[in-house]
């Protein structure tokens, strides 16, 4: 005989009601499994595509809202900023520069809204900045027609080395001279086209959308970032890849909130739960418990007992809670990919981890067992003279 | 205080506020109960026999006079001195039997020394064996009679050993078949040395006992 086998056989009485108290846990520690899966995943994920996975460390904008620009860039929108072409000659002379790459970024959409191609006008810099840049078959462009295809592209299109891809809304064909190794970013789905052929299919002649700078030492970030700034025209924006990151989340932060509203609202709901589930137990239990008072249980018993059945439904429940919350995470992703505002990034914006889902076994169960001292001190207190003489 | 007397009351009196009335209780009652006696107690509903019991069994404290239980003043004694007494020297049996559903029968007799602290190596079942009730072991309470269950309430009474045992209307819920059978209990056990004090309105367990205790209004007669 133990304090905890006596506690798991009062759970027993009442099967449904310490389930639907454990269900009620369950659900707030997959709602947080979920939120930090989310919260971490989609950070990690904007990361990688614009920090780690593009190799670059600046960009060279337009005046106006650098975010917002950055974001358009990113999304492949075709931003009412330029860049003059021109300006690149400056950067090619710095020596704390292993790469200056040039760049066009647009995005078509089919007519029936169905479709947005990605298409990126690049040099030949594209292969010293991005670090992934390798090729699964052909090679550089051969001819202004020319189109290097990211290997969702390829994969999607269906076309090889060689071969000729239309495409409708510009109404110009272009034949494949590459086909990327897929990286899981941004890449993959992206047409490559040479720079000047991407500005002229905009009418953005000599016009960039940005310039991405790679430092040779990674260091001098500050300095360098500092010396371009004051050699620029004031409506110029030296934008670093970190900041332009954080820029991203920013969007995101509101999302972010929200979710985390949801976490609390369903924390609330599982607090106000178990306190009221436990008061009942006790409530209905006065008597009983007034019993094991006659026959020696003291008040620190009492205290264990009551919080040991609120430990088993929150251990029980979060554990579930926190595993449910690991397997809704992914899709809670993709439904997060449709109605995001800000940036999608490539990679999977969900990303349940063990650390994640202890974290939230462990804050449920922390909450659970603490919902239970307020009527585990009401059966502490019960003064059994006074429940067997009036009940 | 050790003069062969477990239980002695020395005018003890217990008032209680009921709204803006002043309850007398008990009024000024003195009461011996000697190691080994099997003493009863009779009065009217009201006439303030379960305060007297509680008073006995260290649940509450009086307002006045003097209340030594196997040799421990109560009125000494805080919360954590009254809950070791009852765990060592009173063991309870109620009306209602109060046993855990969800334990079984075996469970339910090992309970009170949970809390006590106690090692049972075997007593619960002796006990279960004494009562009659050793093919019940596993059996859970609303799988028993009234007669059984109350026949485990008495074994869970005597699991810590304890020189008192308390009991309050032990045959009120009992037909007359199982309520002779726990008169013919509680009189082994006193046979065998039990210290029995019984609130009851069962002439048969009166007629058992050694002596009776007639209280009225709160006075002991």
């Amino acid at each position: 005989m133990s304090f905890l086998k006596v506690a798991l056989s009062n759970l027993r009485r009442n099967p449904v009601r310490s389930m639907l108290t454990g269900l009620s846990l369950a659900v707030s520690a997959a709602t947080l499994s979920v939120v930090l899966s989310l919260d971490s995943g989609y950070s990690s994920a904007v990361t990688e595509d614009l920090v780690n996975k593009t190799g670059v460390h600046l960009y060279i904008t337009k005046e106006g809202c650098p975010i917002e620009a950055a974001s358009v860039i990113a999304q492949g929108g075709l931003s009412p900023l330029y860049v003059e072409e021109d300006i690149v000659s400056r950067f090619e002379a710095m020596p704390e520069l292993a790469a200056v790459m040039p760049f066009k970024l647009f995005a078509v959409t089919t007519d029936d809204g169905t479709r947005t191609d990605i298409f990126m006008g690049v040099t030949e810099a594209v292969s010293e900045v991005k670090p992934d840049w390798q090729y699964a078959s052909g090679g550089w462009f051969t001819s202004p027609e020319s189109v290097i295809l990211g290997a969702e592209m390829a994969r999607i299109e269906n076309l090889n080395i060689g071969e000729r891809m239309y495409v409708e809304h510009f109404d110009a064909e272009f034949v494949v001279s590459g086909i990327l190794q897929r990286n899981y970013g941004q890449d993959d789905g992206t047409f490559f086209l040479p720079l000047a052929t991407a500005q002229s299919l905009v009418g953005r002649e000599g016009k960039l959308s940005a310039v991405a700078l790679k430092l040779k030492d990674i260091s001098h970030m500050d300095t360098v970032q500092n010396q371009i700034r004051a050699s620029m025209p004031a409506d110029y924006f030296v934008i670093g890849s970190k900041e332009l990151s954080d820029g991203i989340l920013q969007f995101f932060s509101s999302t972010r909130a929200i979710m985390f509203v949801m976490v609390g609202v369903a924390f609330l709901i599982s607090v106000f739960g178990i306190i009221n589930t436990m008061l009942m137990a006790v409530l209905e239990r006065r008597r009983e418990i007034a019993y094991l008072k006659c026959v020696g249980a003291g008040k620190y018993d009492l205290l264990r007992l009551i919080s040991l059945e609120t430990t088993a439904i929150a251990v029980a429940g979060s554990a579930v809670g926190a595993l449910l919350g690991m397997v809704l995470s992914p899709l809670s992703g993709n439904l997060l990919r449709k109605f995001l505002v800000a940036y999608i990034p490539s990679g999977a914006i969900a990303r349940p981890d063990f650390g994640i889902a202890l974290t939230a076994f462990a804050v449920c169960t922390l909450v659970g067992i603490a919902c239970s001292l307020y009527p585990a001190f009401r059966a502490a207190k019960i003064v059994p003279m006074e429940v067997l003489r009036n009940e | 205080m050790n003069n062969g007397h477990v239980v002695q009351l020395e005018n003890v009196s217990k008032n209680y506020r009921r709204g803006s009335e002043t309850v007398h209780a008990v009024s000024d009652a003195t009461l011996a109960v000697a190691r080994g006696e099997y003493v009863s107690v009779v009065g009217h509903s009201g006439s303030g026999k379960t305060t007297l019991m509680n008073i006995m069994g260290c649940l509450d404290r009086p307002t006045e006079g003097r209340v030594t239980i196997n040799g421990h003043e109560i009125q000494n004694e805080g919360e954590a001195g009254l809950t070791r007494l009852r765990q060592t020297s009173i063991g309870f049996v109620f009306q209602q039997f109060f046993l855990i559903p969800t334990l079984n029968v075996l469970e339910n007799v090992s309970l009170p020394s949970l809390f006590a602290k106690r090692k049972l190596n075997g007593r619960a079942r002796e006990l279960l064996e004494m009562v009659g009730l050793e093919n019940r072991l596993h059996h859970l309470p609303g799988q028993l009679s009234g007669g059984e269950m109350q026949r485990v309430a008495i074994a869970r009474s005597l699991i810590n050993s304890p020189p008192i045992i308390l009991a309050d209307e032990p045959t009120g819920n009992l037909d007359s078949r199982n309520a002779d059978m726990i008169m013919s209990l509680f009189q082994q056990l006193n046979k065998d040395g039990a210290t029995i004090v019984v609130v009851t309105h069962n002439p048969g367990i009166v007629k058992g006992c050694d002596r009776m205790v007639h209280i009225e209004d709160g006075r002991i007669q």
